[in-house]
């Protein structure tokens, strides 16, 4: 039999159609544990709730505030059978307030608050949550679960709908340790400030005279060399860095992108023909704002938790510091040691800053040019 | 599980919560198939497979014409106690892979029409939308095969439909067009004249003939009013002619759904339309909701929002590497060539243009924009 038939129609159509719909039904779910004791709201969809308990008395299709009151009572019983809070001392007593409403920029949602009490200090909560179980297998709940200043969050129902949450370890040390490898992973796979950082840091083993590189005699120079460049450099972008992670300065990624490329032709240039000899740590400096702005945009991507905003923000920096000291480990006493040859002072000096320069135009005419 | 990085589950747009003033205030007004009352013929469809089905697809219908994923969920809802029982049910199973591949769960989506093909191997209706799916995903001779198994059990114009469609996407783009062109639509249900003139208008787009894809588009919303695919189509076309006052028209009314809010989003910022403001907030509590669910179905649009409205290159390049990992749609290399060119690393979107050569894929859309050096 060969089919053509309405059904089959409908569901062609469908079969074109790839992901449609705006947002799946989800449901807010924010907890803070206190002792023994949690409170909490329940921010659920009026449409949400519609499916769970009916709120629409008058079958007019509209949902009013007259009728939500009215369901109050059935509100409450069905989320005392749908959702359920646990340690392993036992079960955690619910009772719940008022209900308000919340606007969202999808809808009204229905505003709950209620109050746990447990049988002892929460240190472990286990969450059942079966909102919308079986209506709608896509409802989810989304938690944020606070305790002692630390934020987690998780999402809830469909086959998680069981779920225990440990609040003895602080999320803030994962949160620590997540940044921390972020900003080392940064800088290291970011080659754009690394060839910044060594284009400033070749002539460090190194001092001019009469118009020519010559080798430092003893280590101490050279070192300070570094040490400058680097603490100018990292000072420099922890700053900007922090302005834009908590949003007090954006710049368009753009102009950053461009302008690092520009500041490692700048930073080469000037191992080329000279003009800067001295202070190369302004440069550092002056230029490390620019790519703060660079690590910024990374971190954006990641989001900072809440709850350890300030945490993840040291750890980042701390990452990239990490990871930059690395290189500059690995490379600079090989440098040192190098600095007497004409291999780095003929060669290394002179053609490999003018690769890298050439590297750097290629990026910045391309990032410029957008 | 512990998600300490990636941020609290927002509620940036969450005032506080009140009192209404009045108890005559409205809410919510409920779509047909919102309802409690409904609930009865859910329960219902648990012991009953001629109820569930023709529910299922109802609520299929109301997500397609409102944008409304909750009915997607409703019809989870109704097909899950069929698609758990241990022997197939293929009706319930070929409405499960529809959902799941609305959800991007393509493998999913796959793995359940096999089950229902190996119970019922002359199912038009599976092979259709596994051939579907595999289109979406690049996998074009496979695609061409399952065309090839729904062509045995189907009408022959919609088995040259489906097999023009997968012609059309490797290397036979003219000869397809003028094939599905000749087509005698006499005797076609709507629905099918629908998917041929949608086939139609995007090969015409893919060819450049932007007057053709325009009538074709034109001649579909008036079959089928509610077709947001082709809206959206529509609604690119007019944008890449800089018709954007034609766009806020077409999507009128239509802002409930995140594809055509999108285009809207985009055409108001070329207009600077007040209105941008508003668009802009609903797609980004969009993205960051699916985000939260761990479900970004969205990547394609969220990847055009970044490059076109808030003009973030490299987040864009980011979000459509993403994409592109996940499905393969013409579309899908656009947004990836478009964002590599604008964050300044036109290579790393060498992977669309290997596949588009590899496939023999043509449009004039990635040629144009793969080639233009600005």
């Amino acid at each position: 039999m060969k089919t053509r038939s309405g059904a089959l129609a409908l569901v062609l159509a469908c079969a074109a159609m790839t992901a449609q719909a705006h947002v799946a039904s989800n449901s807010f779910l924010s907890m803070q544990v206190k002792g023994a004791q949690v409170d909490g709201a329940l921010e659920l969809a009026v449409r949400d709730a519609e499916i769970a308990v009916g709120l629409d008395a008058d079958h007019d299709g509209k949902v009013t505030w007259g009728e939500v009151r009215a369901a109050q009572g059935a509100l409450v019983l069905y989320l005392r059978q749908h959702l359920q809070l646990s340690q392993t001392e036992g079960r955690c007593e619910l009772s719940f307030g008022t209900v308000q409403i919340n606007e969202r920029i999808d809808g009204n949602y229905l505003w709950q608050p209620f109050t746990a009490v447990c049988p002892a200090t929460v240190r472990a909560l286990t969450i059942d949550y079966r909102l919308l179980d079986p209506e709608d297998p896509s409802h989810r709940g989304l938690l944020t679960l606070s305790a002692q200043g630390v934020a987690q969050t998780a999402v809830l129902g469909g086959s998680r709908a069981l779920q225990s949450f440990d609040l003895r370890h602080p999320s803030v040390w994962y949160a620590f340790v997540e940044y921390l490898q972020a900003g080392i992973w940064h800088i290291w796979s970011g080659i754009d400030h690394l060839l910044f950082l060594l284009s400033l840091l070749l002539p460090a083993v190194l001092v001019r005279r009469n118009h020519r590189w010559q080798a430092v005699s003893q280590a101490a120079p050279a070192l300070l060399n570094i040490l400058k460049v680097v603490t100018a450099f990292t000072l420099a972008h922890s700053i900007t860095l922090s302005l834009a992670a908590f949003d007090i300065i954006r710049l368009p990624s753009r102009l950053t992108e461009s302008v690092i490329a520009a500041s490692i032709v700048v930073a080469a240039l000037n191992n080329v023909f000279p003009l800067v000899t001295e202070a190369r740590w302004r440069i550092a400096f002056a230029f490390g704002l620019l790519h703060g702005f660079g690590f910024a945009a990374v971190l954006s991507e990641m989001g900072l938790p809440q709850g350890a905003r300030l945490v993840s923000l040291v750890a980042f920096n701390l990452g990239v510091e990490a990871g930059q000291l690395a290189v500059v480990l690995a490379v600079m006493p090989v440098a040192y040691l190098l600095r007497s040859t004409r291999f780095y002072q003929g060669a290394l000096m002179p053609w490999g800053s003018t690769g890298i320069a050439g590297l750097a135009l290629v990026w910045f005419i391309q990032r410029a040019a957008g | 599980m512990i998600v300490a990085a990636g941020g609290v589950f927002s509620t940036p747009l969450a005032a506080r919560p009140f009192v209404p003033a009045s108890d005559a205030q409205v809410l919510a007004e409920l779509p047909a198939g919102a309802r409690h009352a409904q609930v009865s013929a859910q329960q219902l469809a648990r012991g009953r497979l001629d109820v569930a089905v023709p529910l299922a697809q109802f609520y299929i219908g109301q997500a397609r014409a409102t944008g409304d994923l909750r009915f997607l969920g409703y019809a989870q809802g109704v097909l899950a106690p069929w698609v758990a029982q241990s022997a197939p049910v293929p009706a319930a199973l070929v409405l499960q892979a529809t959902l799941q591949q609305s959800r991007h769960e393509f493998d999913a989506a796959l793995t359940t029409l096999d089950r229902s093909l190996a119970a019922r191997p002359n199912d038009a209706q599976a092979w259709l939308t596994r051939a579907t799916v595999l289109r979406v995903l690049g996998r074009y001779p496979e695609a061409a095969s399952a065309c090839e198994q729904f062509s045995r059990w189907a009408d022959p114009s919609l088995s040259l439909i489906c097999e023009q469609g997968i012609k059309g996407l490797t290397g036979q783009l003219e000869t397809a067009y003028a094939r599905l062109s000749d087509l005698s639509t006499q005797g076609m249900l709507d629905g099918e004249k629908v998917w041929r003139d949608a086939e139609l208008g995007e090969m015409a787009v893919r060819l450049g003939r932007d007057a053709d894809a325009e009538r074709w588009f034109r001649e579909d919303l008036h079959l089928s009013p509610n077709d947001f695919y082709v809206r959206a189509a529509y609604a690119d076309l007019l944008l890449r002619q800089h018709r954007s006052a034609e766009v806020l028209v077409l999507l009128k009314d239509k802002e409930s759904i995140e594809p055509l809010l999108l285009r809207l989003a985009i055409a108001q910022e070329q207009r600077n339309d007040p209105g941008l403001a508003r668009s802009s907030e609903q797609l980004q509590a969009a993205f960051a909701a699916e985000a939260e669910r761990g479900e970004p179905v969205h990547r394609r649009e969220q990847a055009r929002f970044l490059l076109e409205v808030q003009k973030r290159p490299r987040e864009a390049l980011a979000v459509a590497l993403a994409n592109w990992a996940v499905q393969r749609e013409p579309d899908d290399a656009l947004v990836l060539v478009n964002a590599a060119r604008a964050a300044g690393s036109p290579q790393q979107a060498q992977p669309a243009l290997q596949f588009a050569r590899a496939q023999s894929l043509s449009d004039v859309r990635l040629t144009a924009a793969a080639g233009t050096r600005s």
